[in-house]
């Protein structure tokens, strides 16, 4: 399935907000648990079960945990750990794998003909652009600097965790700079930056699945906030 | 006026001598065919960075003199409104790329100086047709490889229609047929009438091809050729001006591609390799993943059951992209965990963990595997108890002693490569892996890295090198061994050594 990036970046928005508000009554959790359940059944069509998987996991177990071993007077070292890996899960998991999921199912292109679609300044619009190609190009390198430090018996730096975490920052920032100065040059050589309003290729339309997930998210966002603050 | 003038040229970077020109005139006239030839940091690139603009737009530094580019005056010109006139192709396909997916990246430039639409796709197609890259769309660049990378680099340049075009040492990290290919497409533009400039390092590939070849020297044009007089360059002289050959070995080519006869030598002194399986494919597994064998066939991208290598040499590791030359070397290494394979060495038999022990990989982007704040301490890192005698020691050989406290990214590509170099032995391995340690360099810079490994080879270790280099296999391969889609061919020894 094809969706409009324009409806991907108000679904990110719209999931972010409702999972951010916290849910008081069982018809708010409802609502709550059914936004979160779009990204997975997305990601399912998407093919990509493992990662459906990973996350309904994560999510599920968090939830249980929340709702049945947790409550406010929970104490001592095991409970507080529990908690705080329940709100993060709970709290940010959903934003974040809407979030990958548009990353991975967004291509440039189509990026950047919805920013201009939407009057978003192209100096914006590219800075984005540029954070969204680099994500792979991230990938890539951190890998292979971990294959050196598997080679050289490091990874554990020794046993000292800020040395293992300089080990990687390290190498990978002076790659990523290189490589972020040399792509400028390629950019501004192929005319990235002029005057002249970039043109796209990529025509955008809404489709039906569009129309029906934007109304859905409207709709789950006024109810929730009216149910939350008015009722 | 000529089409592309520089005139009485003078520039030095900020805070670097490397690159600077010193009085430099050059007068390219439309159409023609230019090569730049001369050591690492004589200026070439400098040269290309002139012509379209970078500098002094990007990359600064002191400059004086008058840069004329099809009647755009280089110094008063913004760099975005030479996008339709200049078009560049950089040397690393890795950090050319502004999008993911090929089909954006050819349409990028257009996009950028606002065509229509419909005009892109017109555009699109003609050169998808012209370069022959129907297969290449709708792919990601993170898939492909170098050559595919490089062109669709050209393509993306072509499709700007530009008058000039610069390339920037493209075929640096190519294999033969990539080469060809890359050769065609000059070819085809050449034909088109385009102004070409092309600063390169490998010179066979474009012997029919050039009209004027310049060669620099410390920042200077010390020599000039026409295309006839290039093409009649004796050994000695090429030799004389360190540059790299003219014409190649045709046996030693063929022997590079893998197309010899299947020939495996055996060796007194070697090592044996067993069980080396190994595939990127992923197969579905409940608990435990099923171990690659000889049987799954072509599903494998290596397929090596058994295999004495010579211990002691240097053994050049050639084939095609794409064979399995790198996939060899990480297996060997052990880094790929799901290869199970042996290593026997003196009655010993390595497995798993044990052969990152023995094993040391220098990667060809050495960036990735220095990560201290001095070169000391890079070496002491390696080490299982720290001794600075040796140390000290193994910095002296390698010549990096005076640079002893100096942070590694301060250093050259080629220091770089002996600091890893210094820490591999420093970790007492005994078998030495290189993956292609001199794309991208200069003859003496290669000159260099082979009488390393010559060096190593002498002092004990066996090194095995991955590499589509012609003079580095002839100057300093005891043996070579070549794969084909993950099969050992042919293993022998070296006849040009």
């Amino acid at each position: 399935m094809k969706l409009d990036p324009r409806t991907k970046l108000f679904m990110i928005f719209v999931v972010s907000l409702i999972v951010m508000m916290s849910a008081t009554t069982p018809f708010l959790w409802a609502i709550r648990l059914s936004i979160t359940l779009i990204p997975i059944i997305l990601l399912i069509l998407e093919k990509k079960y493992a990662s459906a998987l990973r996350f309904l996991i994560a999510y599920g177990t968090a939830l249980i945990l929340t709702f049945f071993f947790l409550s406010a007077e929970s104490e001592g070292l095991i409970a507080s750990l529990l908690i705080g890996y329940c709100g993060i899960v709970v709290q940010f998991m959903p934003a974040l794998i809407t979030a990958w999921y548009v990353v991975r199912t967004t291509k440039i292109g189509e990026f950047m003909s919805c920013m201009q679609k939407m009057h978003v300044p192209d100096g914006i619009a590219v800075s984005l652009a540029v954070v969204m190609r680099f994500f792979p190009t991230i990938k890539e390198e951190y890998s292979s600097i971990n294959d050196a430090m598997r080679m050289r018996g490091v990874m554990l730096g020794g046993g000292n965790v800020l040395k293992m975490f300089e080990f990687r920052m390290i190498p990978l920032l002076f790659s990523c700079v290189n490589i972020g100065e040399e792509l400028s040059a390629a950019a501004i050589t192929r005319g990235l930056g002029g005057e002249v309003k970039r043109s796209s290729v990529v025509e955008l339309k809404l489709g039906i699945a569009d129309y029906l997930l934007l109304t859905f998210l409207t709709a789950a966002t006024v109810i929730f906030v009216v149910f939350k603050y008015f009722l | 006026m000529s089409f592309i003038d520089l005139e009485n040229i003078i520039f030095q970077y900020k805070g670097s001598k490397d690159g600077s020109l010193v009085n430099v005139n050059l007068k390219i006239e439309e159409g023609q065919t230019v090569l730049l030839c001369g050591a690492s940091g004589s200026g070439k690139t400098s040269i290309i960075r002139l012509i379209n603009g970078l500098i002094p737009h990007y990359y600064s530094g002191e400059l004086s003199g008058e840069i004329t580019v099809a009647d755009h005056d280089i110094k008063n010109t913004e760099l975005h409104a030479l996008a339709g006139t200049v078009g560049t192709v950089f040397q690393n396909p890795r950090s050319q790329f502004f999008s993911v997916d090929t089909d954006g990246e050819i349409v990028f430039g257009p996009e950028n100086i606002g065509l229509e639409p419909k005009e892109i796709k017109t555009r699109m197609n003609d050169v998808v047709a012209e370069m022959d890259l129907e297969e290449l769309l709708g792919r990601s660049v993170f898939d492909l490889s170098g050559g595919q990378k490089q062109r669709i680099a050209c393509a993306s340049v072509a499709a700007l229609l530009p008058k000039i075009i610069l390339l920037d040492e493209p075929s640096s990290n190519l294999d033969f047929d990539s080469i060809e290919l890359l050769r065609g497409i000059i070819m085809e533009w050449k034909r088109q009438g385009k102004t070409i400039v092309i600063s390169e390092h490998r010179l066979w590939y474009l012997k029919d091809a050039v009209d004027r070849v310049i060669y620099m020297e410390d920042g200077r044009i010390a020599k000039e050729w026409n295309a006839e007089e290039f093409n009649l360059l004796g050994e000695e002289e090429v030799k004389k001006y360190k540059l790299r050959p003219v014409t190649l070995e045709e046996e030693l080519i063929r022997e590079i591609r893998g197309e010899c006869d299947s020939e495996i030598i055996e060796t007194e002194q070697s090592l044996e390799l067993k069980d080396f399986f190994f595939s990127y494919k992923k197969r579905p597994y409940l608990v435990f993943k099923k171990k690659f064998k000889e049987s799954d066939g072509d599903f494998l991208n290596l397929n090596i059951p058994d295999l004495k290598i010579p211990k002691g040499k240097v053994i050049g590791l050639v084939g095609p992209n794409g064979t399995g030359k790198s996939t060899f070397l990480r297996c060997l290494c052990g880094l790929e965990g799901d290869c199970k394979g042996k290593i026997v060495s003196d009655g010993i038999t390595y497995k798993g963990r044990q052969r990152l022990k023995i094993c040391y990989m220098v990667m060809q982007d050495v960036n990735h595997q220095l990560f201290t704040d001095s070169v000391k301490s890079e070496v002491m890192l390696s080490m299982k108890e720290e001794d600075e005698k040796r140390c000290d020691e193994l910095l002296e050989r390698l010549g990096l002693i005076e640079f002893k406290d100096t942070h590694p990214m301060a250093l050259s590509g080629g220091q770089k490569q002996r600091v890893a170099i210094a820490s591999a032995l420093a970790s007492d391995a005994q078998i030495l892996l290189f993956d292609e340690p001199t794309s991208g360099l200069d003859y003496s810079h290669m000159e260099k890295v082979s009488e390393l490994l010559r060096q190593l080879a002498v002092s004990g270790a066996s090194v095995i090198v991955s590499t589509h280099d012609p003079e580095l296999i002839s100057d300093c391969c005891d043996y070579v061994l070549g794969l084909n889609h993950g099969k050992a061919i042919y293993l022998k020894a070296n006849k040009y050594s």
